[in-house]
């Protein structure tokens, strides 16, 4: 089933095209993976999924992404609602300066989604557990997040996304600032979390992409080249462009 | 290696030796010259911190004093003529003294001594019709005597104490009954015109208040601007024209500023005039732009991928800037307002033009009562003659040192305890 349609999406900063004629589907509770070269407007694409290029006064996005029926590049969208349901994980670990409880049950409580503070103990408590963090920081919940290692800090992220239960999380380049041990950690929770949660996840990595994708879409100099099964992709790609830089050749 | 290229290396050690030694060098001269002020300032101040009193005898005479009823109430030495008896308590130091000299003896201490009497005795009711020794406050000319400030070798003629003036200081002080103690009323009194009697409670409390009013009035207005100029409002040439703007208010003269506070503050507003209000509002326009620029600085300082992080959770933009952005700015932006309140602790220019700069003999008890500031409290002593002023000019700028050094450290304070190291 498709999660989210793109189709024909343009993105200009300023003067600037950055994405060309993109269409592409994501499908539901599947891992999509984004690759390509550096500058190539795989970011610039994910960062449409949940808007968040509004923050960019420059920036604008021709075309139509639709998540299930709603139009996401319409000026009439929501996007605190949008956000509350696409969850982003970005490439720092960016923990709040505050305790692990609160960086992850902020989420919940700026939309309301805990009637009382047990509840909301819950919902800590289940995301934490989502995110293969729970069993290193339950006994120091109140120990300010920036103080964790890499790697957790990344995984507290995760948790903090997930404590909305959003259908769609964004990721990018979740593993870049990370040893070879929390990458793996970190692979193995999203093969976990698409059961519940479609997720698009940018990388540098083409390791990553054929470990823990599905479907891969690769993009260079603001078009998407090649979109299809990760396994096709890597195996026998119909570009030539695909194999040259999938095989090392160039990027 | 050959030796163009040994010589090459050679000139550029020498060149790094050279410069650290440039470096000492101004250092070492910035240090002799803080030390030279710092000397200077204490040699001269540390004496104002002592207070001189004559020590002589005072015989409560009901006669003397008018009083007629046998049980007087406190009310009955309320009323009472005190004249007489302070009078005598001065010329019983010497009898031996002409009557029309008495002048001279009386010269000897502050002119309130007759006030003193008075409190003495409201103080302790019992010694009525009792003769006890009493302290009064030496004059300030027989102040500086004792200090040792004040030459005794110059000719009688041109001397403030004359000979037989001094003869009487050797022989109380002989006698033990010259008192050195320290100097409170430094501390609790307004000004005056006496320099014995002047302190500096009416500027300091002038201060507090003009900074207070400053900091109330600068603030909010200063950290809303900040906020809304960095975290709401669109980038474009207008905002670019306000920043301009702001910059140059911090340059702009703070004679201007008090110009401005003269014209608009007294003459349209018709605030009143001398008061820690109008003052501390003067003021608070030359510390809005630094706590402004602070303000953006510290907002500025505040990672992006904070803000992201919080936008992409669904938080408003309004939700991420309380509850992520501000608190996260707040140490640098107090650490800056701190700054700008101490800059402001020191304006003198501003203030004599709203008028503090008016002889202010009352401790006000709000801020918009009449009151002096310290730095202007130092101007104005400054530009008295008597001798006695000399000390109170240093001491006072040791107390606004004091005040400048404690906030600067609380700002100091501040930026290292809350302050976040961004990695």
């Amino acid at each position: 089933m498709t999660k989210i349609s793109a189709k024909n999406v343009n993105v200009f900063y300023g003067s600037k095209q950055a994405l060309f004629d993109v269409s592409l589907d994501i499908m539901d509770k599947e891992v999509t993976a984004l690759i390509g070269p550096s500058g190539c407007g795989k970011s610039t694409f994910l960062r449409c999924l949940n808007r968040m290029n509004d923050v960019i006064d420059i920036c604008k996005v021709e075309g139509s992404i639709k998540m299930d029926e709603l139009e996401l590049n319409s000026r009439k969208l929501d996007v605190v609602r949008l956000r509350e349901n696409v969850g982003m994980v970005f490439q720092k670990p960016n923990p709040f300066p505050k305790t692990i409880y609160e960086n992850v049950s902020y989420g919940p409580t700026i939309h309301g989604m805990a009637q009382s503070k047990s509840e909301l103990d819950q919902i800590v408590e289940m995301s934490l557990k989502k995110a293969a963090l729970w069993e290193e920081v339950k006994d120091r919940l109140d120990e300010i997040g920036t103080g964790l290692s890499g790697g957790q800090q990344q995984r507290l992220c995760i948790a903090r996304a997930i404590s909305v239960s959003p259908e769609v999380i964004l990721m990018d380049e979740p593993c870049s600032a990370l040893d070879p041990i929390a990458t793996a950690q970190i692979e193995e929770l999203i093969d976990d979390l698409k059961k519940e949660h479609t997720i698009v996840i940018v990388t540098h990595s083409m390791s990553q992409a054929a470990r823990v994708s599905q479907k891969t879409g690769f993009f260079h100099l603001g078009k998407l080249i090649e979109f299809g099964d990760t396994e096709k992709i890597f195996k026998n790609p119909d570009n030539q462009q695909t194999q040259d830089y999938i095989t090392g050749r160039f990027g | 290696m050959n030796e163009a290229k040994r010589k090459l290396l050679n000139k550029r050690y020498r060149a790094e030796a050279n410069f650290k030694l440039f470096g000492q060098i101004a250092i070492g001269l910035a240090l002799l010259f803080l030390a030279v002020f710092m000397y200077k300032i204490f040699s001269k101040g540390y004496t104002a911190f002592q207070k001189t009193w004559i020590v002589t005898e005072v015989h409560y005479d009901k006669e003397l004093m008018l009083i007629e009823t046998d049980n007087p109430s406190l009310e009955d030495l309320e009323n009472a003529d005190y004249y007489d008896i302070a009078y005598k308590a001065m010329t019983r130091l010497d009898p031996s003294l002409p009557e029309e000299d008495d002048r001279q003896l009386i010269q000897m201490v502050a002119f309130t001594y007759e006030q003193e009497v008075k409190n003495h005795l409201l103080k302790n009711p019992s010694l009525l019709g009792k003769i006890v020794p009493i302290r009064l406050t030496a004059s300030d000319d027989l102040d500086q005597v004792h200090k040792g400030n004040y030459p005794r070798d110059i000719p009688e003629e041109d001397r403030r104490v004359n000979d037989y003036q001094l003869k009487i200081y050797d022989m109380l002080n002989e006698r033990g009954d010259i008192l050195s103690k320290f100097n409170l009323s430094f501390f609790t009194n307004p000004d005056s015109r006496e320099a014995e009697l002047a302190g500096i409670a009416s500027s300091f409390m002038g201060t507090v208040f003009s900074i207070l009013v400053c900091l109330a009035f600068s603030f909010p207005i200063a950290v809303l601007a900040a906020i809304y100029l960095e975290e709401f409002a669109p980038k474009n040439k207008f905002t670019d024209f306000i920043e301009v703007n702001i910059n140059n208010l911090a340059a702009v003269p703070s004679i201007v500023f008090g110009l401005l506070g003269l014209g608009v503050l007294l003459a349209v507003f018709n605030l009143p005039r001398s008061t820690p209000l109008v003052g501390g509002i003067t003021l608070s326009l030359m510390t809005l732009p630094t706590i402004i620029i602070a303000a953006r600085a510290s907002l500025k300082a505040v990672p992006p991928s904070i803000r992201e992080a919080a936008l992409a959770m669904g938080a408003s933009n309004m939700q991420t800037t309380m509850h992520h952005t501000v608190p996260l700015s707040m140490p640098g932006t107090l650490s800056g307002t701190i700054i700008g309140l101490a800059q402001a602790l020191g304006e003198t220019a501003p203030l004599i033009l709203i008028g503090m700069v008016a002889f202010v003999n009352t401790i006000p008890g709000t801020p918009v009562d009449p009151a002096a500031s310290l730095p202007v409290q130092i101007y104005i002593w400054s530009e008295s003659a008597e001798r006695g002023f000399v000390e109170k000019v240093s001491a006072c700028i040791m107390v606004l040192l004091g005040f400048l050094i404690l906030m600067n450290l609380a700002a100091q304070i501040i930026r290292h305890k809350f302050e976040r190291k961004w990695n």
